[in-house]
């Protein structure tokens, strides 16, 4: 039953996604054309490899995993779906989890669609191993990232959720250098860059192709997870049904 | 009759705010119950403990002997609540279907409760397309493919019509036979008269009557006697058994503890009266007589 509930969960979650058009052009296709547009102006940086796709994909999966899973749920708990999902006897742990599970291929289509654009405007060479490890630290070292997406969603309505987490998401996109170098940012952007779990996951999935320390990388990313899941828990605990 | 709810003793608070202060009620195997009240009874509070949305503060409640705030024993229920909106993206026969999936049934289940509501016709369009009448059968749709012991309807009636709130009652009456027990909220008192078996009246959180329709009827004893005369009204408020009496738009209005008496001088006083009516006080009456508040009736 279980398994069964599950599985509802997310083919609603997934067909939520492939029905919003106007969605899924903003989330798959305005990463690949940012991508493409920054290509553009700074060119790649002599990288024909995977290193290329690295920073901009991590804003793409953020992109997705950050504001797809809390909107959601901001807008199931104002329709009164929510309400709905409960009643029926759907525990609630199973309607997030959907909610971040779904995230999972769409953030991947969004990765999928980026590599096609670097190999065909930055002639980027495939290793297919790399890039496999590139995909799985991002999308996995993202969704830490869902945990304070769901707690927004749980306090605030759907318009304010989606203008709280743009307005967390894009400033530390930029902080991160993840649309631009941050060789080309003042010295004070860049120090706050260091301390941003965004700008670690975006070098951790660099070491998957450039190699170098992961440790420390890795532990600011775990650490986002422990504390986005104590903020996630507290938002949840005392949201309204 | 075995109980397929029993709410003992329930308290809750919202902050200095006390909600519910001790109710107490069942509701039988197959028994449709009512219950009524003023905005800010408590009734949404009750309804959202008993389907497990809120924590009572203490109390208890059982819905076929479990606590509703188990997801297993909430899949018991069958429910229709207010406000609610479909996802965009989901189409009629999806949330029908997912709904019986979730409750254990197959997706014959899910077409024979679309087929019942009148909905197998719009079962591949967008859920939230529907009218409000439609949306409102489609949560009874969802609510019935669990085949429920407990139905809980809040406001169900909302945006129907008159041929849909007849063919809606028609269905709550074909599951009472079949031992479905009903809880129902409503904001038409008089159709609550005509289809519970029983009614609860909740105001400031705590029950302030409950009996058949009939029974809270007899709380407001009297008669209302209306009729076009050239009666005087003075010599109508002198007798004994008048509590008060109006003219109203060329016809006096008064009210008895018993009828016969205004009737017989009414007759002496005036031969040729006309549109003599006497009736007793509505439920919605006495429930503006039974609640604090006194400007609306409402569920």
């Amino acid at each position: 039953m279980t398994a069964q509930m599950m599985k509802l969960e997310v083919r609603d979650e997934l067909l939520a996604i492939l029905r919003e058009p106007a969605a899924l052009f903003f989330s798959v296709l305005m990463p690949v054309l940012f991508y493409t547009m920054f290509i553009g102006i700074f060119g790649p940086g002599g990288a024909t490899d995977a290193s290329i796709i690295a920073p901009y994909g991590t804003f793409a999966v953020l992109a997705v995993v950050m504001l797809s899973p809390g909107i959601g749920l901001a807008d199931a708990r104002d329709r009164g779906w929510l309400r709905v999902k409960r009643v029926s006897g759907t525990p609630l742990w199973m309607t997030l989890l959907a909610k971040v599970i779904a995230a999972i291929p769409y953030a991947l289509a969004v990765l999928v669609a980026m590599t096609v654009a670097a190999v065909l405007i930055g002639s980027m060479t495939v290793d297919v191993g790399v890039l496999l490890r590139v995909f799985a630290v991002l999308v996995l070292g993202a969704l830490p990232f869902a945990l304070f997406s769901l707690a927004v969603g749980a306090r605030a309505g759907t318009t304010a959720s989606s203008a709280i987490l743009n307005a967390v998401l894009m400033p530390m996109v930029i902080a991160s250098g993840l649309w631009f170098p941050l060789e080309i940012m003042p010295d004070w952007v860049a120090s706050i860059g260091a301390v941003l779990p965004t700008y670690h996951l975006a070098e951790l999935a660099m070491v998957q192709v450039e190699g170098g320390p992961w440790l420390g990388h890795l532990a600011v990313v775990g650490l986002t997870a422990v504390v986005g899941a104590v903020v996630a828990g507290v938002a949840y605990r005392s949201a309204r049904p | 009759m075995t109980a397929v709810l029993e709410v003992n003793d329930l308290k809750h608070r919202f902050g200095d705010v006390e909600a519910l202060v001790g109710v107490s009620l069942s509701v039988d195997e197959g028994e449709f119950v009512a219950l009524l009240g003023p905005n800010g009874a408590g009734k949404t509070t009750l309804v959202r403990s008993v389907t497990g949305l809120i924590k009572p503060t203490s109390g208890a409640i059982f819905v076929a002997g479990g606590d509703p705030a188990k997801a297993g024993v909430r899949q018991r229920l069958g429910v229709v609540q207010q406000d609610v909106g479909f996802p965009r993206t989901l189409r009629v026969g999806e949330v029908v279907e997912g709904a019986a999936a979730r409750a254990g049934a197959g997706p014959e289940t899910a077409h024979r409760a679309l087929h019942e509501m009148g909905l197998d016709t719009v079962r591949k369009r967008r859920a939230s397309d529907l009218s409000g009448g439609q949306q409102q059968r489609l949560q009874l749709a969802m609510g019935l493919v669990a085949d429920p012991v407990l139905l809980v309807l809040d406001e169900p009636t909302v945006g129907l019509d008159v041929a849909a709130r007849r063919a809606f009652w028609q269905t709550l009456a074909e599951r009472r036979r079949r031992g479905t027990g009903i809880l129902l909220t409503t904001h038409i008192v008089e159709e609550a008269a005509a289809v519970a078996d029983r009614v609860v009246v909740l105001d400031g959180g705590t029950i302030v009557a409950e009996g058949t329709p009939a029974e809270l009827k007899r709380i407001l004893p009297g008669r209302r006697i209306s009729a076009r005369t050239t009666a005087p009204i003075e010599a109508i408020r002198a007798v004994d058994e008048v509590v008060s009496a109006l003219v109203e738009d060329d016809t006096l209005v008064v009210t008895a503890i018993h009828a016969e008496p205004v009737v017989r001088v009414l007759f002496e006083l005036d031969r040729n009266l006309s549109d003599l009516e006497v009736t007793t006080p509505s439920l919605d009456e006495v429930l503006v007589e039974l609640t604090s508040d006194k400007t609306e009736v409402a569920a």
